[in-house]
């Protein structure tokens, strides 16, 4: 996987991406113990097109391909990993984006999405998978609650995030 | 040890050694799914993130 961040990060030292952050189970690995999985997901900043409201991954696509990636699916395979690369949907990921937290993999900087907004982000997805997900950063206290609490207020996910502690952490000791 | 105790052990690795776990785990995904041990996961929604 060093391979794999060494490319995206020479990716955004050539203007190709803007910020990015890491984040899906390679990002709650940060965090958590790690989880198997098949692919990383990357949160990305696109620059800007003159004289185009759309954004295109395009551009980023044929950068990795000239450099030995091959697409696979919605996927590119760049360092033997699949990547999926997102650009930011909404505000939650803009700001998961902005506030993603800087590590090093082998000697590589990388940037990963904060706990907090990995908690959002899988709040508001809401698959059965994301729910497992909280609940282990829940369980290994992996999260600071004030940022948490702040996050989903900011974000309108405050009922959401209510409506998931009555099912899954009433009458624990959460 | 304990499987909770692991999992704290496991957490406060380093994320250049949890990577490298990572890495272990899916290529034994791979190998299970290759030797047909392991059907080839189907995508119907976004998948193992």
């Amino acid at each position: 996987m060093k391979a794999t961040f060494e490319a995206i990060n020479q990716m955004q030292a050539d203007g190709v991406i803007g910020k990015y952050a890491i984040g899906g189970a390679v990002g709650a690995t940060l965090y958590l113990e790690p989880a198997a999985t098949l692919d990383v997901d990357i949160f990305v900043m696109l620059p800007a097109t003159p004289g185009s409201l759309l954004l295109s991954l395009a551009p980023l696509y044929d950068y990795l391909k000239a450099r030995g990636g091959t697409v696979k699916d919605e996927y590119i395979v760049v360092g033997g990993w699949p990547i999926q690369f997102l650009p930011p949907s909404n505000e939650l990921e803009r700001e998961a984006v902005a506030e993603s937290v800087s590590t090093t993999v082998e000697g590589v900087t990388t940037w990963v999405t904060s706990a907090e907004h990995l908690v959002a982000i899988a709040l508001s997805t809401g698959r059965a998978k994301d729910h497992i997900r909280i609940l282990q950063f829940v369980e290994q206290d992996a999260v600071d609650r004030g940022k948490l609490q702040s996050i989903l207020e900011r974000h309108g996910l405050t009922p959401k995030w209510k409506q998931f502690k009555s099912k899954y952490l009433e009458g624990t000791h959460e | 040890m304990s499987k909770q105790k692991m999992r704290k052990r496991l957490a406060a690795l380093s994320f250049s050694e949890k990577v490298k776990i990572l890495e272990k785990l899916r290529d034994r995904s791979l190998a299970l799914t290759a030797s047909g041990l392991r059907r080839k996961p189907v995508r119907k929604e976004k998948e193992g993130s």
